[in-house]
């Protein structure tokens, strides 16, 4: 398949987030595995920051995974993707709402209806019914969108994982 | 949902609950990112709804494979423990089934997994297992709880820190393949 080294991708997320030096053993490790950590940076772009977001914008995106970040819950990718609504202009009260949700009349519908969909993939996916799915498209979410959502959501899943494991290897 | 299925060691099918990409209309770019992602994509619902969003699917399928089979580090038995473990903490029963026969036709040890689908992730293990099966159950549910002393019983066995990353790869692709298989579709019995 596609197990090529390909040159390593300067930078990425994952090491900027772990704090991972240039020459470090764990830095070493990762470059070993180049394929690994080109496509979990590619992954993050595609779904994160595409060219062309289509039906599900870029600050839903960020929505999306900052709400993902706080149910994991993750620390590290609450902060970073804080950051990145702050990037796309949003207001420090109207990111807390996101993170925090503890109001859904609080958001537009649409808005509401996504991050109903982030907690139950990150807190009961095994409760999934085809009426959960129908929620979101009630809200003018397209098919294609709600595959980039949940994609999304599930690559927070995996991003708060990595980010984790390499903390913990990381602290010797 | 009503009739659900059971884990198990046979082969299930899956079907999509959304609206799936049909093949006579999917442009060049999709038949080649279904063509590299697996051999039998063009014919699975659940590729045929992920390849609607062609970047996302093709950067997965790439990692997926990069993670599961690259030839270096962990050795690919405990890569797919780590999945089967994950699968059956999450319940995918789907993904289950799948990476139980991997595992069994990788170690000629099928008795493991039919253990571990039957009585789930604390059934009685060789110390190898368990070590790996404690660090994917509580990077699968917990991970915030997750301190160095996890990476002792790993470390005790005498893998290396480029083999727990490896390991760790595999519970969180599995983390992802999990929660995409549970929200968009379900097992079927195959016909």
């Amino acid at each position: 398949m596609s197990s090529t080294e390909g040159p390593r991708t300067p930078g990425d997320i994952i090491d900027s987030l772990v704090g991972i030096a240039a020459d470090s053993p764990l830095q070493a490790i990762r470059a070993l595995r180049s394929d690994v950590v080109q496509h979990t940076q590619g992954s993050y772009q595609a779904l994160l920051m595409p060219a062309a977001p289509g039906d599900l914008s870029l600050i839903e995106r960020a929505q999306a995974a900052l709400r993902s970040a706080a149910l994991t819950p993750s620390v590290t990718l609450i902060a970073h993707y804080r950051a990145r609504l702050t990037q796309l202009g949003e207001s420090a009260a109207a990111i807390d709402q996101i993170e925090k949700f503890t109001d859904s009349t609080a958001v537009a519908p649409r808005t509401a209806a996504i991050l109903h969909h982030v907690e139950l993939l990150i807190t009961a996916p095994k409760t999934a019914t085809p009426a959960h799915l129908q929620k979101v498209q009630q809200q003018g979410v397209s098919v294609p969108a709600v595959v980039a959502l949940s994609q999304l959501i599930a690559f927070v899943s995996y991003q708060a994982r990595v980010v984790v494991a390499l903390q913990l290897l990381e602290e010797k | 949902m009503s009739n659900e299925i059971a884990f198990t060691m046979e082969s299930l099918g899956w079907a999509a609950w959304l609206e799936t990409l049909d093949l006579a209309d999917a442009t060049p770019e999709q038949i080649a990112v279904l063509e590299e992602s697996t051999p039998t994509a063009k014919n699975s619902p659940y590729y045929l709804l992920l390849v609607q969003d062609v970047d996302a699917l093709r950067e997965r399928s790439r990692l997926y494979n990069a993670i599961m089979y690259g030839k270096r580090g962990l050795r690919r038995a405990d890569r797919e423990l780590g999945a089967v473990v994950t699968s059956r903490v999450n319940g995918c029963v789907y993904c289950a089934s799948v990476h139980v026969q991997r595992f069994a036709q990788l170690t000629k040890q099928p008795e493991i997994m039919q253990r571990i689908l039957d009585e789930g992730v604390e059934t009685e293990l060789d110390a190898h297992s368990r070590a790996i099966v404690d660090y994917a159950v509580k990077l699968t549910r917990t991970p915030h709880l997750m301190t160095k002393a996890d990476l002792q019983p790993l470390r005790a066995l005498g893998l290396d820190d480029g083999e727990i990353f490896d390991l760790a790869n595999a519970v969180a692709m599995f983390a992802w393949a999990n929660r995409l298989m549970l929200t968009l579709g379900e097992p079927v019995h195959q016909s």
